[in-house]
């Protein structure tokens, strides 16, 4: 197995005085998706904020691209080729869309959007309104006047703008009817066509179960389980105890 | 901008070339006044509109640059084109150590901008061997380079109204440019706009000595206006007023600020005339600003006129 673009080796990380990742490791490969699975509080958003350098863990150690991130701040880590798609979507409210896509691509933040990998898909306005039409119609609205499902979208545009290797998804599901769900599936299935890695953070079973290659169950700091999804799909400890999935539904 | 407002700079250019035509001396002096203490209004705002930041200390840079080049004109008689640029590089050495303060945020970064100001404010009124104490520096001459000199108070409106031109024109380029579009997504959210990669304490701090710098180039076209500075320049009051210019004027906008400084200027003479307390009609115009146009005078013509196309589009 060639190096794991990302690694993650037994981390604990501190919420202020809360002690909530306690000893979690994991490696994800370029573009692969894994999954994080957890009920709420589980420490799901620490984790991912633990390897953007927003939440540095205490203890252990993430690498990435076999570089050492402690110490790094989080616009160091993003410039290495990490992008965050943050809970809630977190897009810039009071900026237009194309303002929102353009921010990652300045020399002033890295100047990235010249080092997307070879053989992968370059990303810059113009592929990511192909990609995403609906944006391309509202390119001039700001981003607090988009509809839940478009500021999604923007949210996954703005990252791809930075030709990120990994992309960080924190709960892309949260908030969104069904028929979106499925488009952010969809999305997700794209960009790992395309070559990019994902390390997605859910509570939505289905959602995770159907896009990754691998699963991974939080359940308060520590892993409970780790396999591909269909193993977990036959775990049904695992299942009703720390997701809270009934068998029957999964089925 | 759009057409109307490019029509209504346009207008505002115009009626700014042939003020002298038919305003007598007094309403040069104040109109000149008004662009001055807008252009301050503008450095505070390049930092409150732009950035978010609140920062109550730019009189410290508009009165060190005036202060330098005042006492470097008086009492050291160095040329105008020496003893303005060394106030401008005076103003923004102080920027560039005060700026420091963007290490904190919200209220203690207010609070660090205050205490600072009051620094500045206490040793220009103490130390009065060298500044002059209360009296400040007097008898400040007009510009001159050369053979050339400004002679009166017009040829001085007109000299101020170009660098005014000039800066509105640099700071419509600076918040295109992406420096400026970062100092926006900072003003969003700061912690977003980091996840992208922006280092953005560095950003922030950048903002800060190039708003002390607008600030410094306001403090020496006042004292050449003024013809005399005194610690009044430093003082808190100034550093609120200008904040107050640019949110009552619009702030973020480039207009905005020019428009609160006129209103307040202007208000000020007027009511000063027939009445003491002009602070308090101050203070009830803020508050009326806060309650019915938060986003300042240009802010609420906008609003005026979406509603009116909303109107005309039913």
């Amino acid at each position: 197995m060639s190096e794991p673009l990302l690694s993650v080796r037994g981390i604990h990380t501190y919420y202020g005085d809360s002690y909530v990742l306690q000893g979690v490791s994991l490696e994800l490969q370029e573009g692969r998706i894994v999954a994080i699975l957890g009920r709420n509080g589980m420490g799901k958003t620490t984790l991912i904020r633990s390897v953007a350098g927003l939440t540095p863990p205490r203890e252990g150690e993430v690498l990435f691209k076999g570089r050492s991130l402690r110490g790094l701040p989080p616009y160091a880590i993003a410039q290495l080729g990490m992008a965050n798609v943050p809970q809630g979507r977190r897009i810039f409210g009071s900026l237009t869309v194309r303002e929102n896509l353009l921010l990652p691509t300045s020399a002033l933040a890295g100047g990235r959007p010249a080092q997307a990998r070879e053989g992968r898909k370059r990303w810059d306005l113009d592929a990511v309104l192909q990609e995403f039409p609906q944006l391309a119609e509202r390119i001039a609205h700001s981003g607090g006047a988009l509809s839940g499902g478009e500021q999604q979208m923007l949210a996954v545009g703005r990252a791809l703008m930075a030709n990120p290797d990994l992309i960080l998804m924190d709960e892309p599901s949260e908030g969104l009817a069904p028929r979106l769900v499925q488009q952010v599936e969809a999305i997700m299935k794209s960009l790992r066509a395309h070559g990019h890695a994902i390390l997605l953070v859910e509570q939505n079973f289905a959602l995770a179960v159907s896009v990754a290659d691998s699963i991974h169950v939080l359940s308060s700091g520590r892993f409970v389980f780790q396999g591909t999804p269909a193993e977990l799909a036959r775990d049904s400890e695992i299942l009703d105890h720390h997701l809270g999935v009934a068998g029957s539904q999964t089925a | 901008m759009g057409r109307v407002g490019i029509g209504l700079a346009l207008a505002a250019f115009a009626v700014a070339l042939t003020l002298p035509q038919f305003a007598g001396p007094f309403w040069m002096g104040l109109v000149t006044q008004m662009l001055i203490f807008g252009l301050l209004a503008l450095s505070v705002d390049l930092l409150l509109g732009q950035t978010g930041l609140f920062s109550l200390c730019h009189a410290s840079f508009f009165a060190v640059a005036a202060y330098t080049t005042a006492i470097l004109q008086v009492r050291y008689a160095v040329p105008t084109l020496l003893a303005a640029p060394a106030g401008l590089v005076a103003g923004t050495l102080l920027a560039l150590g005060f700026g420091l303060a963007v290490r904190t945020r919200g209220v203690y970064f207010i609070l660090i901008t205050i205490a600072l100001g009051y620094i500045v404010w206490g040793v220009l009124h103490r130390w009065s061997s060298f500044t002059g104490g209360d009296n400040g520096v007097t008898n400040v001459p007009f510009p001159a380079v050369g053979e050339l000199r400004i002679g009166s108070h017009t040829e001085y409106y007109y000299f101020v109204l170009a660098v005014v031109i000039a800066c509105a024109l640099v700071y419509r380029v600076l918040i295109a440019s992406p420096f400026g579009l970062s100092l926006r997504g900072i003003k969003a959210s700061e912690t977003r706009t980091r996840s992208l990669g922006y280092r953005t304490g560095l950003h922030l701090y950048a903002a800060f000595v190039l708003s002390g710098l607008l600030a410094s180039l306001a403090g020496v076209l006042y004292v050449y206006y003024n013809r005399f500075v005194n610690p009044v320049s430093a003082s808190f009051p100034i550093s609120v007023e200008a904040t107050l210019m640019a949110i009552i004027g619009g702030s973020g906008t480039i207009a905005g600020p020019f428009i609160g400084s006129g209103i307040i200027l202007g208000l000020r003479n007027w009511v000063s005339s027939f009445f003491e307390l002009y602070a308090t009609v101050m203070g009830v115009v803020f508050i009326a600003t806060v309650l019915w146009a938060p986003d300042g005078i240009v802010g609420l013509v906008n609003r005026l006129r979406a509603a009116r196309a909303r109107r005309k589009a039913l």
